[in-house]
């Protein structure tokens, strides 16, 4: 016994069994899924080989890819605008912008999916409204297609773009905005010099978990996409619940397991993910 | 996953035979303790066994009043057991897992006959008693091994009265046909039917469909990819209609009634060619309520019964005896009133359920 | 204000005759070294210090040039590629210094520039500001609210008092010769005592303390209430027969009779001691 704490910290006997459930209930799963995808059906790396020989696998992945992409792109792009003005305007129109982002937060993805087909379907407010002023003859195809998937997929990612910019552009120090005005640099200057390279890791934080968040969509795609929008995650559920291609689905599983991991990997070689992740910057 | 279920049987069996006096004690305890399995859990499961219900697993919704009323009812008058309900959809992979992870909870799944076929070679399904359940309470070729057709439902379509009022549509080929009928239409996501339909469309008897011509029938899809969208619930099917989203709609038969009174009479379903589904009754492998299961389904094919599911979910009666009393109103949309039943093509729930899984992924890459 | 990021609500800024009240912050040219310096900590030193003539998109040997000339006059040559979070107090002081004259300003705003640092290391700074000031001859204007250092560090001193200015003048004329009651207590130490109908500021170290009573030309007399050690002096509060309370400061050296609370004593100071205020 005193050879073992001479070894290990006595804290660890504390927190041992929170850390032998946590290993139990969060590794097991994850253990399981690597090891049907590389048993089910047959032991090897067939599962894996199909990537090789499916042009579907990979137009899959690549939909998935690209759609997670641009989601991204804009969900990052207004919710850095919409943090912005929230940093920046009165505390009461703050508290107001905080309230009105944390509602859309609530809401049930189903509700708000099916808001936007309400909104821009093709009999929807939007493409009625447009028909009655005379500006449309056809109603345009908002819904039901990538567009509409992008829509809806930007529409629920940008309270979660949002928070992580929130609290890095509310811990800035404004005066090092100030000096920088005072050293005679411009508005745009000092956005581009300074508060942009500033706000960095938590643009990084909310792009991770935007990109993160877009890649196990499930819900939206299926429904906005009208059927022809196809991500990885309904095809898991697919493959797991009615093709019963387990092995295929631990596989597309542990991929984007990998993917992610790869992703945070390639990302904590630039800066230390610490700082990303709220931590401190020195 | 198989060792599991082994074990937990033989433990079971232990449990009898110790309950019975033909094991000891001992041997008993130390086969719980070589599972790690504590003697009061197997105990409990065994008493679960003798349970005084049975569970039927269903997609909620209406489903578990119906059930109740239909079936429940009379299952109780008879035999003084009772009903109750998973209502969490009873999709293949979740029999699968159920049955891998040992901890069978269902007793009866409102699934499809192409499970039966799928699931009964693998093992994951107890075989129908056919000394309880009547072969004859339902269409030829829907009683198989491990599951028995209760009752129909199909695949037809619905069209826009306003755009096609003076020349209507009438079968899958016009379904197909953009030019004559321009306009979205809808088609189901996970292939089935869908497949059926374009086969059908191109020419391809409703009788001579099987085995299914897959290169063909995805060519004659991709005809009508960019007029198409495709839905995955019968929710989904019904809302692309009633929100104007598509001009001809394929449809769950059994939900033309609401579609044509949700849209006060613009829309209008067409019975011709529509496919009819066997919808169908399976066991999971090791059920909690046994051999009760059997009795169940066959209460579910009593001419009673059936006729109460049809008034009370739109799902046709697939016990012949059913057909000439289906009512009248009911007729339009009960797949094999009198009406109805020599325009209808049936499918083929053992070709779906040998290849259903690569038909369903050739589709979505077909669609995607 | 004189930095230009808060508007100014009446009168006006003027530097060399010509108003600035409505030019923006980064037109003005003033340097200002920040409370807190307000370093940018993403960049390196040098790129902090030349960022005042990268922005005005000066050409990259002159601005070379330039840093190398400010890291030099800061003695931060060693320091040039370290991000400012390596940095101690003192040097990131020393950055900002150097930040703000790389563009050369006419006018140097320091707005506490030691209020981050430690005693010791102050005085440190402040020779080391001091030493620049007198190299570049640049203006500096020093806010701080320590009036030692307001006295060590200033040519001319402005004391403002509810946004308006209370007196001007070199720290010698300050302290000697402060003109109201505000001056006199808030640089230094001072009573208020009454001379000739007047009423006048009294320093406390110009003050003759003797124990006991009748001593030929005292002005006062009282008792000890409380006597404080400082090491080079100590401070005596006396509670003065005419009811108020005079502070005295005693050089320790110097007098080193023994003195304890409640002793009795006579206050003695010249004429030019006392200085007469000519507002209240």
């Amino acid at each position: 016994m005193p050879l073992l704490t001479r070894h290990i910290h006595p804290g660890w006997l504390i927190i041992a069994p929170l850390l032998v459930l946590v290993v139990t209930l969060y590794l097991g799963p994850i253990l399981n899924i690597l090891w049907l995808s590389v048993t089910d059906p047959e032991p090897g790396l067939g599962n894996y080989a199909q990537l090789g020989e499916s042009d579907a696998l990979i137009r899959i992945i690549w939909t998935t890819v690209r759609i997670c992409i641009i989601t991204t792109v804009f969900s990052v792009v207004l919710g850095y605008s919409i943090a912005y003005a929230m940093v920046h305007c009165h505390q009461r129109q703050k508290n107001y912008m905080l309230t009105l982002l944390l509602v859309a937060f609530w809401i049930s993805i189903l509700v708000r999916t099916f808001s936007w087909l309400m909104l821009l379907g093709r009999r929807g407010l939007v493409n009625v409204a447009l028909e009655d002023i005379g500006l449309i003859v056809e109603p345009i195809a908002f819904m039901r297609n990538e567009l509409g998937v992008l829509i809806g997929m930007v529409h629920y990612m940008i309270p979660y773009a949002v928070l992580p910019l929130l609290v890095s552009m509310q811990s800035l120090d404004t005066r090092v905005m100030d000096a920088s005005r005072n050293l005679g640099a411009s508005g745009v200057q000092t956005f581009w010099r300074i508060y942009l390279p500033m706000t960095t890791p938590g643009l990084v934080a909310s792009t991770l978990l935007v990109f993160i968040l877009s890649l196990g969509f499930y819900v939206t795609p299926a429904i906005l996409g009208g059927g022809k929008v196809l991500m990885v995650a309904e095809y898991i559920s697919v493959q797991l619940l009615v093709t019963l291609q387990w092995g295929t689905a631990a596989m597309l599983a542990a991929l984007m397991l990998f993917g992610v991991l790869a992703m945070l990997w390639m990302m904590s070689r630039f800066m230390k993910l610490s700082t990303v992740f709220g931590g401190s910057t020195r | 996953m198989l060792g599991r279920q082994f074990m937990k049987e033989t433990l079971q069996d232990s449990a009898h035979a110790y309950k019975e006096g033909r094991m000891d004690r001992r041997t008993f305890l130390a086969l719980c303790g070589a599972s790690g399995v504590a003697m009061s859990a197997v105990m409990a499961g065994d008493a679960q066994a003798a349970a005084d219900h049975v569970v039927m697993w269903n997609w909620g919704g209406q489903s578990e009043e119906c059930h109740g009323s239909a079936i429940g009812d009379p299952f109780t008058e008879a035999t003084g057991m009772g009903l109750r309900f998973d209502t969490s959809g009873p999709l293949e992979g979740k029999i699968k897992e159920m049955v891998d992870s040992g901890n069978v909870t269902a007793d009866v799944a409102d699934a499809d006959l192409f499970n039966a076929v799928s699931l009964g070679v693998t093992g994951h399904l107890e075989p129908i008693d056919y000394s309880v359940v009547s072969k004859d309470k339902t269409l030829p070729g829907f009683a198989l091994e491990h599951g028995v057709s209760v009752i129909l439902y199909g695949y037809a379509f619905v069209y826009d009265t306003e755009a096609f009022g003076d020349n209507p549509p009438q079968n899958w080929a016009d379904f197909f046909d953009t030019e004559k009928f321009p306009g979205m239409r809808s088609l189901y996501k996970w292939a089935n039917g869908s497949l059926e339909a374009a086969l059908m469309a191109d020419g391809v008897p409703g009788d001579a469909l099987y085995p299914l011509d897959m290169d063909r029938a995805l060519a004659k899809i991709k005809s009508i990819k960019d007029d198409s969208l495709y839905w995955g619930s019968g929710s989904e099917a019904h809302s692309m209609v009633v929100n104007g989203e598509v001009s001809l709609g394929m449809v769950w038969q059994n939900r033309g009634r609401n579609i044509e009174n949700d849209t006060d009479g613009r829309f209008k379903l067409v019975n011709n060619q529509a496919m009819a589904m066997p919808g169908a009754y399976i066991v999971p492998k090791g059920n909690p309520a046994g051999a009760a299961a059997m009795q169940f389904i066959a209460t579910a094919q009593e001419v009673s019964a059936q006729l109460s599911l049809l008034d009370c979910l739109g799902m046709t009666p697939s016990n012949p005896e059913a057909f000439d009393q289906i009512p009248e109103d009911q007729q339009p949309y009960a797949i094999t009133s009198a009406m109805n039943i020599d325009k209808i093509v049936y499918n083929d729930p053992v070709w779906w359920g040998e290849n259903g899984g690569a038909a369903v992924n050739a589709f979505l890459d077909a669609i995607s | 204000m004189i930095a230009g990021f808060l508007d100014i609500s009446e009168g006006d800024i003027e530097l060399d005759g010509q108003t600035i009240a409505n030019v923006p912050a980064e037109k003005r040219n003033f340097g200002m070294v920040f409370q807190g310096y307000a370093l940018f900590p993403h960049m390196s030193v040098r790129d902090n210090i030349g960022y005042a003539l990268s922005v005005r998109k000066r050409p990259a040997a002159e601005i070379k040039a330039r840093v190398d000339e400010m890291l030099e006059l800061v003695r931060l040559q060693k320091f040039a590629d370290r991000k400012p979070g390596q940095l101690s107090g003192g040097q990131q002081q020393r950055v900002a210094l150097a930040r703000a004259l790389c563009f050369a300003p006419p006018v140097l705003l320091l707005d506490e520039p030691l209020g981050a640092l430690d005693k010791k290391l102050r005085v440190e700074v402040q020779e080391q500001l001091k030493d620049i000031h007198h190299r570049i001859g640049t203006t500096f204007i020093y806010v701080t609210h320590d009036q030692e250092e307001a006295l060590s560090m200033s040519d001319r001193i402005v004391i403002m008092h509810d946004g308006a200015i209370e007196q001007v003048g070199t720290p010698n004329e300050l302290y000697e010769r402060p003109v109201n009651q505000f001056t006199a207590s808030f640089l230094g130490k001072s009573n208020f005592v009454q001379q000739n109908g007047k009423i006048c500021a009294l320093r406390p170290e110009k003050i003759d303390l003797r124990v006991g009573s009748g001593h030929k030309d005292a002005r006062l007399s009282g008792t000890v209430r409380s006597i404080t050690y400082f090491g080079s002096m100590q401070r005596v509060i006396v509670d003065a027969a005419n009811g108020t309370e005079i502070e005295v400061d005693i050089d320790v050296w110097r007098n080193r009779e023994t003195l304890t609370q409640g002793d009795v004593v006579d206050l003695l100071w010249t004429d030019e001691a006392a200085v007469e205020l000519k507002t209240a």
